[in-house]
């Protein structure tokens, strides 16, 4: 693990709330975060204890109330859209289901990434993409619609698309949900050691116990707050 | 940005039966456009048919003339005066006048459009008019318009056999040597072509020298419009002195007044354009709905709003292209049919195409940027 000494988040006092008067309701209090560059992270918790939350706060995707967080060296607190939409471009992102555009083959899904890069040739979009899915053990299914695929190649194809591009960071929401115990633990242990080549720290938010073992460092949330570290 | 690949085209493409029913709704609407704006603009110049044909450089009607159905006669005395003016190169009268067709093969009688004129003269680039310059110059001899509605007997076929039919006209047995092109129209069911001479036989009630129009050919260099005050002041207030553009508007804008054809024909267009604009809309609503999730997904993952603006806005494009292509080629097909059927002048003309072709691409436009206010919806943070 290479592990540099520049923060790739760093977090104070993040407090969030949903919901307006009577009804406001505190989802996180005044949580405190630091990740290196390099670092997998997990982060995990009972569900309702705030994680998903503080990854949408992270990846830009609500607006911050209080505290401050920088992400990738931005503070987003106050950030306009525009500045987080450029954010986010430069995070690779897995979901809890994969999200591939279903009227594309496995391989224009992972291409889709290159439009947000204008300066990537068409040509060289498409010959990283292919690497990219042969890397995750795909390249023979390339030109398959995603129909086609099991589960858990689609996860795959989700994390070739979310690492083509060489993102500074990688936030992964509970991507092992939807998969049984072996492709699972596959998918988890492509993920870590793709990142691991490219440098990309990973914040994944988890409850599977199964995948605790691929962290560096596992973050437990509780009722909106973050424990003690264990390492 | 440059789109590498084609997003908006592989999600229409992919429901196909959904991308047929889109490209037919806005075949459909391009169909009816066509076919109103083509009747309308037909049947307003088949009223024109003869003043097309002219090649008078200004007409002299009477000052109370409305159409060419309600033409009022006046003194050929008054045309001829204008031989004496410098810019005058010749003058030319025409005889006007509607009587009884007997059909040769069936003695059924219709209603027909008589014109008698001078064809020595260069006055008509109708069909037939200057072969046959010789032939109208003989007695009872006229040319038959091909273009007639039904019902009139197979002259045309007898003449095109080389024959030389007869037909009672006005109760006058006369010759048919050729046949000629002006078409039928309101009220105008055919036409008839002859001398002065031979006009005048046909209706023995009209007197030479009483005449429905006169024809001006201007000498080399005079200008209509310049020209047309100073032969008004000259011929005084029973006529008027008209262009070739002001005789022809004139009688649209009579058919224009007296038939509800323009009302009619522009609702009927307006109606062509709602229901390709409500299809389209309605497919690219539900397209949008049913993307959300992907939508938003994309939204996360860092494309900007307006890229996926751009997406919807492409599936438009395409609907807006893959829809007028073979809706034109459809109404072309329509238009030679009733063409054949009415003897109406239906064309597909470019102007009325890239006219179309915009109000295509508008339409699709608008009901892309209605159904796009549906993305607004889709909050990247729900992805999570």
């Amino acid at each position: 693990m290479i592990l540099t000494d520049e923060l790739v988040i760093s977090g104070q006092e993040i407090s969030f709330w949903f919901g307006e008067g009577e009804l406001r309701k505190q989802i996180l209090f005044e949580v405190d975060l630091q990740i290196q560059g390099g670092e997998i992270v997990l982060l995990t918790g009972p569900s309702g204890s705030g994680k998903t939350t503080l990854l949408t706060l992270i990846a830009g995707l609500r607006t911050m109330q209080s505290g401050s967080l920088r992400v990738l060296g931005m503070q987003l607190s106050g950030a306009s859209s525009s500045l987080l939409t450029q954010l986010r471009r430069r995070i690779g992102f897995i979901f809890q289901a994969h999200n591939l555009l279903p009227y594309l083959s496995a391989l224009q899904n992972v291409q889709l990434m290159f439009e947000l890069h204008p300066d990537v040739s068409a040509v060289e979009g498409r010959q990283r993409a292919t690497e990219m899915l042969e890397r995750v053990g795909l390249g023979h299914r390339k030109d398959y619609a995603v129909s086609r695929l099991s589960g858990g190649q689609r996860q795959r194809v989700a994390i070739a698309r979310a690492l083509v591009t060489k993102p500074e960071l990688v936030l992964a929401d509970e991507p092992t949900a939807a998969l049984d115990g072996t492709s699972g633990r596959e998918v988890v242990n492509l993920l870590r050691s793709l990142a691991v080549d490219q440098g990309s720290p990973i914040l994944m938010v988890t409850h599977d116990a199964r995948v605790l073992d691929i962290a560096d460092r596992i973050m437990e949330m509780q009722d909106g707050r973050v424990g003690a570290p264990t390492h | 940005m440059s789109q590498k690949i084609r997003l908006s085209w592989l999600q229409l493409s992919h429901e196909k039966a959904k991308l047929f029913a889109a490209i037919a709704g806005v075949m459909v609407s391009v169909v009816l456009m066509w076919m109103q704006l083509g009747l309308m603009n037909a049947l307003f110049s088949s009223a024109v048919m003869f003043h097309d044909r002219l090649s008078a450089d200004l007409v002299v009607v009477h000052s109370q003339y409305e159409s060419i159905l309600r033409s009022r006669s006046f003194s050929a005395r008054l045309l001829y005066r204008l031989r004496g003016s410098e810019f005058v190169e010749d003058v030319v009268p025409v005889y006007i006048g509607t009587t009884d067709w007997k059909n040769p093969s069936t003695g059924g009688r219709k209603s027909i459009q008589v014109y008698g004129i001078e064809t020595q003269k260069l006055t008509l680039s109708a069909l037939g008019v200057n072969e046959h310059r010789q032939g109208l110059r003989e007695e009872d001899t006229f040319l038959f318009d091909r273009l007639a509605r039904p019902g009139f007997g197979e002259v045309p076929q007898f003449i095109a056999d080389g024959q030389e039919p007869e037909v009672e006209i006005n109760r006058r047995r006369m010759r048919a040597i050729g046949v000629t092109e002006l078409g039928s129209s309101f009220g105008v069911d055919g036409n008839v072509i002859t001398s002065e001479a031979n006009f005048l036989r046909l209706f023995s009630q009209r007197r030479s020298g009483v005449i429905d129009l006169g024809l001006i050919s201007l000498s080399e260099g005079a200008e209509p419009a310049v020209v047309r005050p100073q032969l008004q002041a000259a011929l005084g207030k029973e006529v008027q002195v008209l262009t070739r553009e002001e005789f022809r508007s004139l009688e649209i804008d009579y058919w224009q007044k007296a038939t509800p054809i323009g009302v009619i024909f522009s609702a009927g267009t307006v109606v062509g354009f709602f229901i390709g604009f409500i299809v389209v809309y309605q497919i690219l609503y539900t397209d949008v709905t049913n993307h959300l999730p992907q939508f938003a997904t994309m939204k996360a993952m860092g494309f900007s709003g307006r890229y996926l603006v751009r997406v919807v806005l492409g599936q438009s494009f395409w609907l807006a292209v893959l829809g007028y292509v073979p809706g034109t080629i459809v109404a072309g097909l329509l238009y030679s049919g009733l063409k054949a059927a009415t003897q109406l002048p239906l064309e597909l003309s470019l102007l009325r195409g890239v006219a179309l072709a915009l109000a295509t691409l508008f339409m699709c436009a608008m009901s892309g940027l209605l159904a796009i206010r549906k993305l607004s919806s889709a909050d990247p943070a729900d992805v999570f």
